[in-house]
């Protein structure tokens, strides 16, 4: 189980979270709704150990991680997706993923990670040796996925993995993100600003605003509730 | 025709040193986007160290070691006083003169307590009249080991930042820090370890120009520093082969204006130069050109 | 603030100084002659203080070769007085204004840099002067130096025919700083000193107020230069001598370190300074052998322990804006088109692409004069962009944006901003060292017409501008609620406060459109409504508001129209109410249909 109790998260005089409470078991996928600013990318980097919270707590597993750096947390099995597409441009597909492996993973072989990339998306096999910063916006999507479940994680974050990139592309995505769930123990915790995917895969959301959650509960609840539009678009 | 080619020679040699010390200021660029304005007097600490202690009747192979281990020290404790608590404040304003306060401060303390003097850099492999013949021309020995040591050494960091997994963390962290950090790699670590390169680099640079130069004097870093600096820019921040470059074309074009000429008109040509290249074309040969996102 | 403190700092001001000037002038008669040199040497410290204050301290460019400049005056004015046999009264100023076109020129040179490669250019231009002094022996003397150069020292110096002796010599200089520092203090005072600290903070949104960045830097620049040439004129006449090692790279040195231990971004901070580093040397001989290992130091943890300098631990901050009469300020006059057509704004199949990948495609809309237009969509749809587009931060790969009929894409955003078109940003760009008043007439910059030398010296007609918009400037801080902060350091405000802040700033600027960039963010219930009362008042007095926001109950009760963006397309132009049942924007921002969303299973492991 991942949690965060009271999270707090200030940038200067920008309070982004005030007092969030949030969890995820693993096995399970969580959807984190709300509109821009609501604090979505303020909380996943806050679980991920990007930012430093204010006060509150990031548990892992019941243990207290608050003051652990991001790369030690990487290490613990989480691993984040930042929002923007980040990847490092100037190195190749391959490199990419070798260096999602092997600061997470002492030794072993980053092949395999990389062969069931490649199946899954057959479209960065052919690109291998091509600079990450060349791809398609779709390409480099498909790319950060792949980094981010190379390891087989504990804990997958997704921060808007499907920002400006065309519908064909966000199903394929998805996709994905259920297959490495579904069968694993991996727990998914996706944010997003469009609705519908992320509740079609997911078991939980939780809906923050203004820096807090006020509603969670069962995907499907929302799913047929027809105030969560009117909600989520005021 | 000896002369001008003698003087091209020459060029290229010096202009391997600058390439050196321009990669020694890009490692922390890479990292941190700063860069020690005092890198001056690092080169010019670890020289002075090596004299001092070869004039103890220390062999070279000891002094030379230690005077890198010094200026490796140092530098890192640039990364911690001056850099790491004013790069937050934004700006570049604090860590700029906050470095250059460390060179001066490094600087003063040698010249108090060795003298402004300059000193005479004792020979290490070749002496200053060792020669060897290459196609008809004089080639000093002294001049040829510098330039291999520099070539060498850039072979082999090329070799580390393409093919290692370290030397792939330094490039994560040089485009992304946060990135990098959730990818798993020690950010914190990386940055002390470039600066640590940085400054065994600076050090070893400082000892190759005396070779050359044969004298050391408190003061002789800064100069340095700049041209470092020029060349860096000229070849693309963080390109290895392009500081190399960049750093033998500034290297010809000082020697043989300089021969021509005269030296002021030398120093002139760098600045020259880098002008240029800021108004031209800012991101140097192999540079990439950054993108303001407002 | 203190008020003993506040009473110091307006006493201090202006007259307590003047009659400070006139005994120190007259002390000068019967003062020993070691005072003498010294009170000189701390004038000519003072001058080269200044010189680096106002180019680092207050417009945000650092220089690390100033000493440069200082030779340039110094070896011009005494080669003038030795090789054209020129008077004192001609040979100084002659040599300050070289130093001054040499400084604008660099200014090109540097404009276009990034700050650091900025700081280590001027290393570079103050080591080639050093160079170029060494060198030319035939010019300057070369290593042994120029001598015997007319001054107070050797007694060897006169002006309008009066004998010159040290005591007169200094009287001398006393008046010329006396005059000016009151220049200096006038012109920081001014709008155009205001926007030197634009520049500092944010070059962005100085260009987004009408501040243009390249003429402000060479403006700064060439000022600096001059007073450094100053200060190397004076003391090539005070010491009689001058060699390259005057003015090596410890002479800049010495220049920052005043400055900065001093306090950088206010007049007195540089005056202690050279007080301080003049003194000590001269009396504590311990200080002199160790003098450059406490510079290195002092620049090492200067910003560290003593951000602001000396004058920021002693005295209160000064005021920004001129000492003047406060007028009631004209009610701004409704904007009205110039041309006859109504659209104000005009955006035709605008297009741009950052490496390659399109931000917006072909983006067509327009907005008419008056109204109050809403632009929303998804995050990453364009929205930011297309603003940054409209006003001229960025430039369309295709298509075109007419304002008022006239072209405007291409066109730098001073450019923009000067023709009525103001912004704000997503987080406010304000001074954070300035007041509330003071950032919100940093947006009235684009309607002053007096020039920066009329401020310096405070004609009538200058002082009664600034008159008018101080008090145009207040009407429009109660507007928007922070009348009881006016007067505070905006870093002290809340948030909310601070937007409030930069939303007064827009509207002193009487914009003719005004693009708002999620003004409404952070906001509580109070400032959101303030916000309403502020933007309806806006469209009131005719200007145009195009309005980026989330928050649909905020748009609802201020647009006249919507335009939704998804994926740098506009999806949607029309009234609020039919957005909804658009089909185009519910896919946009929903998905596919709410109800046909089945979310699949998942097997729980226990």
């Amino acid at each position: 189980m991942l949690e965060c109790r009271d999270l707090v998260v200030r940038y200067g005089a920008i309070e982004a979270l005030h007092g969030c409470n949030l969890s995820v078991a693993e096995g399970t996928t969580t959807a984190v709704l709300g509109a821009n600013g609501a604090g979505k990318s303020s909380l996943m980097k806050a679980l991920a150990g990007v930012v430093q919270p204010a006060s509150g707590r990031v548990l892992v597993d019941g243990q207290d991680v608050t003051g652990l750096p991001a790369h030690k947390r990487a290490r613990l099995g989480i691993s984040l997706a930042l929002e923007g597409r980040r990847l490092f441009h100037s190195m190749t597909v391959q490199e990419n993923l070798q260096l999602a492996w092997e600061f997470r993973r002492s030794g072993g072989d980053a092949r395999k990670g990389m062969d069931k990339a490649f199946e899954s998306f057959p479209v960065l096999a052919s690109r291998k040796g091509v600079a990450a910063g060349l791809l398609s916006g779709g390409q480099q999507q498909m790319l950060i996925l792949s980094c981010a479940l190379i390891c087989e994680p504990r804990y997958l974050l997704l921060d808007e993995p499907s920002l400006g990139l065309a519908p064909a592309i966000v199903q394929q995505i998805f996709r994905v993100i259920e297959q490495a769930a579904a069968g694993s123990r991996t727990a998914v915790l996706l944010s997003e600003q469009v609705v519908a995917q992320a509740l079609r895969v997911s078991d939980f959301a939780f809906v923050l605003q203004r820096g807090t959650v006020v509603r969670h509960g069962r995907a499907e609840e929302f799913a047929r509730d027809p105030a969560l539009s009117a909600a989520y678009l005021s | 025709m000896t002369f001008t080619l003698q003087l091209i020679f020459a060029g290229v040699c010096v202009g391997a040193t600058y390439a050196l010390i321009a990669i020694g200021l890009t490692l922390t660029f890479w990292s941190t986007r700063t860069m020690n304005f005092g890198q001056g007097s690092l080169l010019m600490v670890a020289a002075v160290a090596a004299t001092t202690l070869m004039s103890a009747k220390l062999s070279a192979y000891a002094a030379v070691p230690i005077a890198l281990l010094l200026s490796t020290v140092l530098m890192i404790l640039v990364e911690r006083i001056a850099i790491r608590p004013l790069a937050r404040l934004g700006g570049s304003m604090g860590w700029v003169v906050a470095t250059l306060g460390f060179g001066l401060l490094l600087q003063g303390i040698v010249a108090r307590f060795f003298g402004s003097q300059a000193i005479m850099f004792p020979s290490l492999v070749f002496g200053p009249l060792d020669f060897v013949t290459i196609a008809g021309i004089r080639v000093s020995s002294q001049y040829l080991t510098v330039l291999a040591c520099c070539i060498g050494l850039m072979c082999v960091m090329e070799i580390f930042i393409r093919r290692t997994r370290w030397g792939r963390a330094v490039r994560a962290v040089a485009h992304d820090a946060e990135a990098a950090a959730v990818a798993g790699v020690p950010v914190k670590r990386v940055v002390v370890a470039s600066f640590a390169a940085s400054g065994a680099l600076a050090g070893l640079a400082g000892i190759l120009v005396s070779q050359i130069t044969g004298t050391v004097e408190p003061q002789f870093g800064f100069n340095l520093v700049i041209l470092g600096f020029v060349a860096a820019v000229f070849g693309g921040m963080g390109s290895i082969a392009g500081a190399l470059i960049g750093g033998i074309a500034l290297g010809v074009a000082e020697k043989l204006a300089g021969g021509f000429v005269s030296t002021a008109f030398g120093d002139a040509m760098a600045f020259a130069i880098l002008m240029a290249v800021l108004a031209i074309r800012p991101q140097g040969l192999f540079g990439r050109r950054e993108i303001l996102k407002v | 603030m203190n008020p003993a403190r506040e009473a110091l700092a307006r006493v201090a001001d202006a007259r307590v100084a003047l009659v400070l000037v006139v005994v120190l002038g007259v002390a000068a008669e019967f003062a020993s002659a070691s005072s003498i040199q010294l009170w000189s040497f701390v004038l000519v410290n003072m001058l080269a203080a200044q010189s680096i204050n106002i180019l680092t301290g207050i417009a945000g460019q650092i220089s690390l070769g100033h000493a440069g400049f200082m030779s340039i005056g110094a070896y011009g004015s005494a080669l003038a007085m030795i090789k054209l046999g020129l008077p004192l009264p001609l040979s100084v100023p002659l040599s300050t204004a070289c130093s001054a076109i040499v400084g604008w020129a660099l200014s090109f040179a540097v404009g276009r840099v990034r700050e650091f490669y900025l700081a280590m250019m001027t290393l570079g231009f103050g080591m080639i002067l050093y160079e170029l002094v060494r060198e030319w022996s035939s010019l300057t003397g070369g290593v042994a130096g120029l001598s015997a150069i007319p001054s107070a020292a050797l007694a060897s110096l006169s002006a309008f025919g009066v004998k010159l002796t040290p005591a007169r010599y200094f009287q001398l200089m006393l008046a010329v700083c006396a005059l000016v520092i009151w220049l200096l203090r006038n012109f920081i005072k001014s709008p155009y000193g205001r926007a030197f600290f634009a520049i500092q903070t944010s070059e962005v949104a100085a260009g987004s107020m009408g501040i243009p960045r390249a003429a402000t830097k060479r403006l700064a620049y060439t000022l600096s230069a001059a007073l450094m040439g100053l200060a190397g004129a004076f003391y090539a006449h005070l010491v009689g001598y001058l060699g390259p090692e005057s003015f090596d790279l410890n002479r800049s040195v010495e220049a920052l370190v005043m400055a900065i231990i001093g306090g950088l971004g206010t007049l007195v901070g540089p005056l202690l300074g050279s007080l301080l580093f003049t003194y000590l040397p001269e009396r504590l001989q311990l200080f002199a052998e160790y003098q450059f290992i406490v510079y290195g130091a002092l620049l090492l943890l200067s910003f560290i322990l003593l951000p602001r300098g000396l004058a920021g631990l002693f005295l209160p901050r000064p005021r920004y804006y001129a000492a003047t009469q406060v007028t009631g300020g004209a009610k701004s006059e409704p904007a009205a088109p110039s041309s006859d057509s109504e659209k104000l704004l005009q955006i035709d199949g605008v297009s741009i692409a950052f490496l390659g990948l399109k931000a917006l495609d072909g983006v067509s809309m327009d907005v008419k004069a008056g109204h109050l237009l809403g632009l929303i969509g998804p995050n990453g749809s364009g929205k930011s962009t297309l603003v940054n587009l409209i006003c001229g931060l960025y430039r369309p790969t295709g298509g075109r944006i007419l304002f008022d009929g006239s072209r405007v894409d291409g066109l730098a955003d001073h450019r923009v901003a000067r023709l009525g078109v103001i912004r704000t940003f997503q987080d406010p760009r304000l001074i954070r060292a300035f007041t509330v008043r003071e950032n919100v007439l940093l947006g009235a910059h684009r309607l002053y017409s007096s020039n920066p030398a009329s401020f310096a010296f405070r004609w009538r007609g200058a002082m009664a501008q600034e008159g008018r918009f101080l008090g145009e400037a207040d009407r429009v801080i109660a507007q928007v609620g922070l009348a009881h902060v006016a007067d505070t350091p905006v870093h002290e405000l809340t948030y909310g406060d601070q937007r409030m802040t930069e939303l007064a700033r827009a509207v002193l600027a009487r914009p003719r459109l005004v693009l708002l960039d999620e003004p409404a963010a952070g906001l509580s219930e109070a400032e959101t409504q303030r916000l309403e009362a502020v933007l309806k008042s806006l469209k009131d007095s005719g200007a145009t508001v195009v309005l980026i926001d989330h928050h649909m109950e905020f748009l609802r009760g201020l647009v006249d129209e919507v335009v939704v963006l998804d994926s740098g397309k506009a999806i949607y132009r029309g009234p609020m109410a039919a957005m909804y049942q658009d089909e185009k924007v519910v896919e946009a921002y929903l998905g596919s249909s709410v109800e046909e969303a089945e979310p699949a299973k998942r097997s729980i492991d226990a």
